[in-house]
């Protein structure tokens, strides 16, 4: 829980000071690389964390003035109802920072060998 | 394993990166558009709003900006140049990517953006020449200062509000597309010029009209588009005295089969002229498919004397028709300043107020559509293209190399060969370009091209204070011709076909004409006080429609291509029974749509149609034919019918085979098809071709067009019913400038057709609507299609459309000053200059 939370509020304040949407990527493959304690949990970290961002950040701008933009966007994108684009926004952030949580852990396995012990 | 594992997941994470952050062909960059915090989520409704105060480097005072109701800035300057950089931000406030696109498609650099698919466009806008026409006015614009410092400043407003936006601001179509504006430039406020000469002064038909020539005869064409149409209404009343001793015409002399060209039309000399179409050259040579599409660029004004008003004073009116498209094509704006107070409606990409009025005085705009473009057949000495055939001596051609950068693929490095004419714009050996049927292998000698400063015309329109300025303003009008409708406060009312016009023998340029010949060439300018214009003529109005600018009496000849008689015809029998009118009226007119050309034929053709109806269809159509109001109403269904019947009329009076090449060629303009409906019923110009013998008329080719205009509906809109209606078929919409679906406006059901004074039609309808009264106090109405936002995410972005569909327009709110309590202000930003 803690590993979610700190991972969320790292994105959203790189979010918020940088321009690049690309931080929901780096923080969950730098939390695998440093601290997840297993592939499982770096995954569903960086799922939880980055979705729950995207997903909630969406969701608060559909609601207040952003659903015009949301319909044109589904049009656009052959979405057929905006509403969709709230779960979706969330959905591609969950999967692309489940798998850079991932791929983070995997690469520390390179160099490290999970201490069974430690889990314990 | 362990690599194994790491490896693929490293891999797959990658992907997923590459995937989210680039574009893959036309589908944008997802992680991009999608992330809440810098994509598409942040350009929601009212993103576009500016703060309260605002730091814009560049303003040397402070700058107020008061926003009303309806989102119009009234921008508020101690100087020109302030009120100039100020508008520059604004504008780009509203409409940075509408004005940055619209630049870059001017300058023929949309593959940069779009990719591949923008090339071949690209092309033909370097070979047509804008970007070579914006430089060369460029220069022009540089002499004058007051020019100079108006483009530079807006330049460095446009310039400052880039660098305030950040990732974050972008307008979204840079999100969806994937790039980000550079920086503006002067060059770019040029190009928006030229690219609306390129809209309003481009279209011709030399060289399908060329192709008539060759399979009919010259007689026979003069026939089909005669220079004195008839049933036309000129701009300026006939009868009217010239105040000017008209120069010397050149006159057309030299290769055989010239010879002083047929005046007028006759439909006699037409048929006798006519030749059997034996050898006939091969149409694709010429005619790319779309070369009988005209554009619809037409547009209304005039301006009515306070006597013919209910209380005395002047009004104005204007509506121009342009494509539509969303964003929209103008902004709103007011400009003050000391020495001007200017509102009305403004291009996104270029510096001062168009169309609109101030303190003393107001003004609008009808296309001239006058022939400024010519072509020349050019004969080159050998495949080199190195030199070309004039006056009997080989002359060096020059080039100017275009390198296309293309996104995604390969720079395209083209070579424009010019002569002194002007370009080649398509060679023998290449493909028709889609947008305009172009002689191949011939020099283009257009107008525009050459150095010119409207800017400066505009400059002094929007602050003039009476006739003198005005005219002496319109002396820097060169291109694209425009009819400028004026009335001030003082009770003048007056219109001047402005514009820089060749002096050409009747019928100059009409066909492509030999570059070799230096007696083909433009030689000398129609003076400009020599231009046709009216002042407070006797009937107590002035008005154009984009119809022929003068009748007999007026002795240069500018061009044959003019709007049909329609428009104007029904704009001066209104006003010319008009007493006590008041601006309402004036409202109520611009909505306007009694079809004066099914006015003129329906009782004949009721009269041949009666009892021609077979089935159930036919009968209910006939019906409606019979029972029709003349509206064109989007309610109706008679409208959709009779659009139907003059097409299929017009296809089986023109295009078969009797005219040899006519398919696929212009027809000739509703008025002369009019003529021969009322007045030759049993000319020729009716007998079909293929039916040997048989000598056709008016009522056998009525009563067949009638039947396959039925079923043609049948075919495409099904069994008679709701689907018929004129509204849905017509089918009005505004698409989005880069057609992003879904960013625009399907399905408008509007009253209006191309002909009538509420012209609406599919895409090109009335872009502006202004109403002024030129009273003590200056009071406006006004209205167009779309909203001051670009922003598709604002409500502001389309707002206007409903009520502009329905004909109605808004009280135009016009400040005397920054600190002025109005009921409707609802915002201020004040700008200062950087410390």
């Amino acid at each position: 829980m803690t590993a979610i939370l700190v991972c969320l509020l790292s994105m959203l304040a790189l979010q918020v000071l940088t321009p690049f949407w690309w931080w929901i990527m780096v923080v969950p493959f730098a939390y695998g690389a440093a601290a997840a304690r297993s592939g499982g949990k770096a995954l569903l970290t960086g799922l939880a964390a980055a979705g729950i961002l995207w997903l909630g950040a969406s969701l608060v701008l559909f609601l207040t003035g952003s659903g015009l933009i949301a319909s044109r966007m589904a049009a656009m994108l052959k979405l057929g109802d905006a509403r969709l684009l709230v779960p979706a926004t969330g959905l591609v952030a969950a999967l692309a920072a489940g798998l850079a949580g991932y791929s983070g852990y995997a690469v520390r396995r390179l160099f490290k060998a999970p201490a069974k012990k430690e889990r314990s | 394993m362990r690599w194994v594992r790491a490896i693929v997941s490293l891999v797959l994470a990658a992907a997923a990166f590459w995937a989210l952050d680039n574009r893959h062909g036309t589908f944008p960059a997802l992680g991009r558009l999608l992330d809440p915090f810098t994509g598409f989520w942040q350009n929601g409704d009212r993103s576009d709003d500016l703060p309260e105060t605002l730091t814009v480097p560049g303003l040397r005072e402070e700058v107020r900006v008061v926003w009303d109701d309806r989102r119009v800035p009234h921008i508020f300057a101690g100087n020109d140049h302030d009120l100039t950089l100020a508008q520059g931000y604004v504008a780009a406030t509203l409409r940075l990517w509408q004005m940055d696109f619209q630049s870059l498609y001017a300058a023929g650099r949309i593959s940069e953006v779009i990719g591949p698919a923008g090339a071949r466009q690209d092309l033909f806008q370097r070979r047509f020449g804008l970007p070579w026409a914006a430089e060369r006015s460029l220069r022009a614009f540089r002499e004058d200062p007051s020019t100079k410092e108006a483009l530079d400043a807006f330049t460095a407003g446009v310039n400052a509000r880039i660098r305030d936006i950040g990732r974050k601001g972008l307008p979204v179509e840079y999100k969806i597309l994937g790039y980000r504006p550079e920086p503006w430039t002067d060059l770019k406020c040029a190009l928006l010029l030229k690219s609306m000469a390129y809209v309003l002064a481009s279209y011709n038909q030399d060289a399908a009209m060329t192709v008539m020539r060759e399979a009919l005869g010259e007689g026979t064409v003069d026939g089909l588009f005669p220079f004195a149409p008839p049933l036309v209404d000129p701009v300026i009343p006939p009868g009217e005295p010239l105040d000017f001793d008209p120069v010397p015409v050149p006159a057309r002399e030299g290769a055989a089969g010239r010879g002083d060209g047929p005046s007028g039309s006759s439909e006699a000399r037409a048929a006798e002229a006519r030749t059997d179409p034996g050898a006939a050259p091969d149409p694709e040579a010429f005619g790319s498919p779309d070369s009988r599409t005209r554009p619809g660029a037409g547009s209304n004004n005039w301006a009515v004397s306070g006597r013919l008003t209910a209380n005395g004073s002047p009004i104005l009116c204007n509506d121009m028709h342009l494509e539509l498209s969303l964003p929209a094509v103008w902004y709103e704006v007011q400009l003050a300043a000391p020495g001007v107070n200017v509102r009305g409606v403004a291009f996104p990409a270029a510096p001062l107020v168009i169309a609109g009025y101030n303190e003393d005085i107001a003004w609008g705009f009808t296309n001239g559509t006058d022939d400024v473009l010519d072509w020349y057949a050019i004969t080159f000495r050998d495949d080199s293209r190195a030199e070309y055939l004039y006056g009997g001596e080989w002359r060096k051609t020059f080039v100017r190399e275009e390198r296309i950068k293309v996104r995604g693929g390969e720079t395209v490095v083209d070579r424009v060969v010019h002569t002194h004419h002007g370009p080649i714009v398509r060679w023998p050996e290449e493909p028709p370009f889609p947008s305009m049927s172009v002689p191949p292998g011939a020099a283009l000698r257009w107008l525009a091209h050459d150095p010119s400063n409207e800017f400066r015309a505009l400059h002094a329109l929007n602050r003039a204070k009476g006739y003198a300025d005005y005219v002496e303003a319109l002396g820097n009008w060169d291109c694209p011709a425009q009819n400028i409708v004026y009335a001030d406060r003082t009770g003048t009312i007056a219109l001047w076909h402005a514009g820089k016009f060749p002096l050409r023998w009747k019928g100059q340029g009409r066909f492509v004409l030999d570059g070799a010949d230096p007696a083909d060439d433009w030689r000398g300018w129609v003076p400009r006080g020599h231009v046709p214009h009216v002042k407070d003529p006797e009937r107590g109005f002035v008005s154009s429609a984009n119809q022929m600018p003068a009748g007999a009496g007026y002795p240069y000849y500018l061009g044959w291509d003019y709007a049909a008689f329609e428009r104007g015809a029904r704009i001066n029998e209104v006003l010319a029974g008009a007493r006590g009118v008041t601006p309402e009226d004036m409202v109520r007119m611009q909505a306007d749509v009694v079809d004066v050309r099914a006015r003129a034929v329906q009782p004949r053709l009721i009269e041949i149609l009666q009892g021609v109806a077979a089935t159930e269809a036919e009968r209910r159509c006939f019906e409606e034919l019979r029972a029709w109001n003349l509206e064109a109403r989007a309610a109706l269904i008679a409208p959709t019918v009779f659009r139907e019947l003059w097409n299929e009329l017009n296809r089986l009076t023109w295009d078969d085979k009797k005219t040899g090449l006519m398919e696929g060629m212009p027809r000739p303009a509703s008025q002369v098809m009019v003529d021969q409906i009322l007045n030759h019923a049993d000319g020729r110009f009716f007998d079909l071709k293929d039916t040997g013998e048989n000598i056709e008329t008016l009522r056998d080719v009525a009563g067949q067009a009638f039947w396959s205009a039925v079923a043609n509906l049948e075919k495409r809109l099904g069994p008679f019913g709701d689907g018929w209606r004129w509204g849905k078929v017509k089918g009005t919409q505004l698409r989005h400038l880069a057609r992003v679906p879904g960013f625009g406006r399907e399905k408008v059901a509007a009253d209006g057709a191309g002909q009538v004074i509420n012209a609406i039609d599919a895409v090109w309808a009335p872009s502006w609507r202004m109403v002024v009264e030129l009273g003590d106090e200056i009071r406006a109405w006004g209205n167009y299609p779309g909203g001051q936002s670009g922003n598709p995410g604002s409500r502001g972005y389309e707002d206007r459309i409903d009520d502009w569909a329905a004909g109605k327009t808004y009280e135009l709110v016009f400040l005397r000053s920054a600190d002025e309590a109005h009921p409707r202000i609802v915002g201020r930003t004040v700008m200062r200059g950087a410390k």
